[in-house]
């Protein structure tokens, strides 16, 4: 590739930071690809996460969302085959830098899984309260912590009168806002959900939609998820990924929701956010 | 601008990007603290255990362990915080558990090898015993009766618990009555009977009934009862992995249902069946205290299996061990070491047969 | 005809059960009519009576004390191998570690036995003088004969060895199926090892855990030639002198008894306390199959 080439290409990428919903950066991937052994599964991908926001990253199956989601709060590395390149910046610092704590970054930025993955053995309280336990973290008021992040879940009006059931009497969707409020218990600055709702039903989707954009007052939100309505329902904005046949995953197309969704630039895109393939 | 096609991958630098693993570059403080923490503990141990006369076993329970306990403790807190300390326990116990199995490990096939190779050579396996001593010098005598009584009985117990290990398998995966739950549960009780009760079961009938006496055929009996429960439910595991359309499409072609499973579910997992019958094998061929109270012991070579009491390996070794000859318990560790490697050589041919699909000694 | 001959086989591991507890049952009938209730609650066995008389308490008795003994060292060992290979060791270690276990627990009981005899008796023999001299303040580890072979510390650790692959391989798996979902939770909440253990692994997996416990618990009390090799068999009950020479093990009292059994009678008191080590076999081992499937079920 020449360097005019490249110029044109760093050029289109900075069209495209510009259009971003304008933000202070907390959360910021910068050339990030990924391996599975010798398999190359997602490369290059830059994007930007910015304070308070909620960015959805849209994209038919296989094209390697939940696996870039895994890299921003290093579950990736959990993974024996798993390697990477490039950086993720959390508050302007690599994450990947060796003087990081793990267990650091995996409180500041939380995770909620596309199953529902309540703690069996663990009463519904004890599992708000489980990353206190589990990481370690001292906190007080632990009665305060429940009432408030199962509130901020929007389970608290459902459970407030059992909170010393098991966790597993739940339906999918409450289970789905527990495990929300179990994350939000640790106090993250970043929630990054994995296609949360595709095990629900619609009125628990809705219900978990609802808790999104509360949250995203508070915390920045990074979803992964299969419906485009719900990205249009939910985000600021989208990052389109794809990959083609043998190929890589990669970012097509980024930028506010109403663009990606209203005038996307790539043909690509706009076949996709219409139905046509995916 | 919308026919932006696939890129060759560049960073900024238009270098082609390498996976890395950044995760597994720890700070050299890390390196060092763990380097400490394993040298500083081995090191004054070693020098208590040669430069004092403190004995090893004290060193090593009431010195090493604690000390190297503590010192883990402080190399993850120093690294990790207070919530490093826990993990530092139970790393340190967790390879503790696994030096100290393994080096039991180690220690038994080792002695098994170096003292058992004195008595090992060609005359060793295919003597009999009949003039033997304990006191007779090694250069005379062997296992080959011990060898062919084990034979013998082992293929007693092969044709009595083969099948019908074989057909309890059939039905619980084939015919699938309403019984299969209990026949599960059965079998696996009868996987708990002790080897002792076995034998003492067998010598009962033979008292009570007179039939018969010890010989070949009453501890193969009691082989039998042994291997059965071993062979039906490697047996039963190898028959789930026939697929379905095999039997449905056997039986849409008019067959009925023992031909189906003679002619095609069986010979399918032929090779299955082969594991489950030399896992069968090898979980019995060791045992001593069944042919002790059923099969007897003799001297000499015994080839018919409802005559007299007749020789076995591990009932050979048995009665070699607590010997007051240097000789006569080399023998018992020659027969040791070839019951091993015989045992051995099953496993490795139901690994190599079955693939690592089937079957883990339990 | 074929599904009846099926049939029919199936059900032969009932019948031998059904079996056994009938022929022993029997000698444990006629044991009964010339022993009474002392066979089981009294201690000795003297021959030169008429009838012998005999009391299985010391052999019963001590059959739990190794068993307990081993599983003191056994459970610790084998929980912690199989953190190891879960959770702690490279992959391809686990793996080796794996079949080294198997291996282990193919070994036959005979050739542990001659091992134990001859390898581990005189370091344990130095073991439990030193444990004697330093710990002696402590009723178990008390010996006033300074005589430290065939004791139950042996027998037991002995016993410890055979069940550790047993334990480990069951442990091991149940560790290993840990929903990934939950350890993904785990470590997205910022989990250590120990926390990820103590709060998601050993709840999951305490059920097949216990019910492997429970398998070789069952293996050690049916243990008779190993532990024939090391423990000194005496009919007054050790109750807790653990590295005093002498106990009893039921297993044992059958083969050591039977190569000079004196006559009929005896045989018949023989195959009585076999009776007895049957049940007690057989009775750990369903509840531990039961725990063991229960467990399984629920984690499909």
């Amino acid at each position: 590739m020449s360097t005019a080439e490249f110029e044109e290409v760093a050029m289109m990428e900075s069209d495209l930071i510009s259009a971003r919903k304008q933000a202070p950066s907390e959360l910021r991937a910068e050339n990030v690809s990924v391996w599975f052994g010798k398999r190359k599964v997602l490369e290059n991908v830059n994007i930007d996460f910015p304070k308070n926001t909620v960015t959805a990253l849209i994209g038919p199956s296989g094209c390697g969302k939940s696996t870039f989601i895994r890299t921003l709060n290093r579950l990736h590395e959990l993974i024996p085959s798993a390697a990477l390149a490039g950086s993720v910046l959390y508050e302007g610092k690599d994450i990947y830098s060796s003087d990081v704590d793990p267990v650091h970054i995996r409180l500041q930025i939380g995770m909620v899984f596309q199953k529902p993955n309540p703690f069996p053995s663990m009463t519904i309280r004890g599992n708000v309260l489980s990353g206190l336990k589990l990481s370690g973290m001292k906190r007080d008021n632990h009665d305060d912590i429940v009432e408030h992040t199962l509130t901020a879940a929007g389970l608290w009006t459902e459970v407030k009168e059992r909170l010393n059931h098991a966790a597993g009497d739940l339906s999918g969707g409450q289970q789905q806002r527990l495990v929300i409020a179990r994350a939000l218990a640790v106090q993250p600055s970043v929630l990054l959900m994995d296609e949360p709702c595709s095990a629900l039903d619609p009125a628990s989707t809705l219900k978990i939609e609802e808790t999104i954009r509360q949250l995203s007052k508070e915390v920045t939100i990074v979803i992964v998820t299969h419906n485009m309505q719900q990205a249009v329902r939910v985000a600021d904005n989208t990052a389109f990924f794809l990959a083609q046949e043998g190929e890589p995953g990669h970012i097509v197309e980024q930028g506010l929701t109403t663009d990606i969704f209203g005038q996307p630039q790539d043909q690509r895109t706009l076949d996709y956010v219409n139905g046509r393939f995916g | 601008m919308s026919t932006i096609t696939y890129q060759a991958p560049l960073d900024p630098e238009g270098m082609v990007q390498t996976p890395q693993r950044p995760w597994r570059h720890k700070p050299r403080s890390f390196t060092m603290a763990v380097a400490l923490a394993v040298v500083i503990p081995a090191v004054i141990s070693a020098a208590l255990f040669f430069f004092s006369p403190i004995p090893g076993a004290i060193v090593l329970t009431v010195i090493y362990f604690p000390l190297q306990l503590v010192a883990s403790g402080i190399a993850a807190w120093a690294t990790r915080g207070v919530r490093g300390i826990a993990d530092s326990i139970i790393i340190v116990n967790a390879i503790g558990s696994t030096v100290f199995s393994v080096v039991v490990l180690l220690s038994l096939l080792g002695s098994l090898v170096v003292r058992g190779l004195r008595a090992l050579s060609p005359h060793f396996i295919y003597q009999n015993s009949v003039f033997i001593n304990p006191s007779t010098p090694l250069e005379y005598g062997g296992i080959g009766h011990a060898l062919v009584g084990t034979i013998l009985i082992v293929a007693i117990a092969s044709l009595i618990a083969v099948p019908i290990g074989i057909a309890t398998a059939v039905y619980i995966t084939e015919v699938r009555g309403k019984a299969v739950p209990y026949v599960r549960f059965f079998v696996q009780a009868m996987s708990g009977v002790p080897s002792v009760v076995a034998g003492l079961f067998i010598l009962t009938i033979a008292v009570s009934t007179g039939w018969f006496s010890q010989n070949a055929l009453a501890g193969g009996l009691a082989y039998a009862i042994l291997m059965l429960p071993t062979v039906a439910r490697t047996a039963e595991e190898v028959l789930k992995l026939i697929p379905d359309e095999l039997r449905t499409g056997a039986l849409a072609l008019g067959s009925t249902r023992a031909r189906t499973v003679m002619r095609v579910v069986l010979p399918a997992a032929k090779t299955g069946i082969i594991t489950a019958i030399l896992l069968g094998i090898a979980r019995v061929i060791g045992e001593t205290a069944p042919l002790l109270l059923a099969a007897g012991n003799n001297d000499g070579t015994v080839i018919n299996p409802f005559g007299q009491a007749i020789a076995s390996i591990p009932v050979y070794i048995f009665n070699n061990v607590a010997v007051p000859y240097p000789d006569a318990v080399a023998r018992a560790w020659g027969a040791a070491l070839a019951l091993m490697i015989l045992i051995a050589v099953l496993f490795t041919l139901a690994r190599v047969l079955g693939r690592g699909r089937v079957g883990r000694a339990k | 005809m074929f599904s009846r001959l099926v049939t029919g086989a199936a059900f032969t591991s009932l019948i031998v059960l059904a079996g056994i507890a009938i022929f022993l049952g029997v000698q444990a009938v006629s044991a009964f009519q010339t022993q009474g209730l002392d066979f089981i609650f009294s201690t000795g066995w003297d021959i030169n009576t008429d009838p012998p008389t005999a009391g299985i308490w010391g052999m019963l008795y001590g059959s739990v004390l190794l068993a307990v003994i081993g599983l003191v060292i056994a459970v610790p060992v084998a929980l912690m191998l199989s953190i190891f290979m879960v959770f702690i060791a490279p992959r391809k270690l686990s793996s080796v570690l794996t079949n080294l276990i198997d291996l282990l627990a193919a070994i036959p009981s005979v050739i542990i036995g001659l091992w134990a005899f001859y390898i581990l008796n005189p370091p344990a023999e130095q073991w439990q003088q030193l444990l004697n001299q330093y710990l002696g303040w402590i009723p178990i580890f008390q010996n006033t004969s300074q005589n430290f072979s065939g004791t139950p510390f042996i027998a037991g650790l002995v016993l410890a060895i055979m069940m550790i692959p047993i334990i480990t391989s069951i442990s091991r798996e149940v560790l290993s199926r840990t929903p990934p979902d939950l350890v993904n939770a785990a470590e997205a909440l910022g989990c250590s090892l120990w926390t990820m253990l103590r709060y998601v692994a050993l709840p999951y997996g305490r059920g097949g855990i216990v019910g492997g416990v429970m398998l070789g618990l069952g293996r050690a009390l049916g243990e008779t030639i190993a532990v024939f090799f090391v423990l000194k068999l005496t009919f007054e009950t050790n109750w807790y002198h653990i590295i005093e020479s002498g106990g009893g093990s039921i297993a044992t009292l059958i083969v050591s008894r039977f190569g000079e059994v004196s006559g009929p009678e005896e045989l018949n008191l023989l195959l009585a306390a076999g009776f007895f080590l049957f049940l007690g076999t057989i009775g750990v081992n369903i509840v531990a199959n039961l725990i063991v499937n229960r467990t399984g079920r629920l984690q499909k």
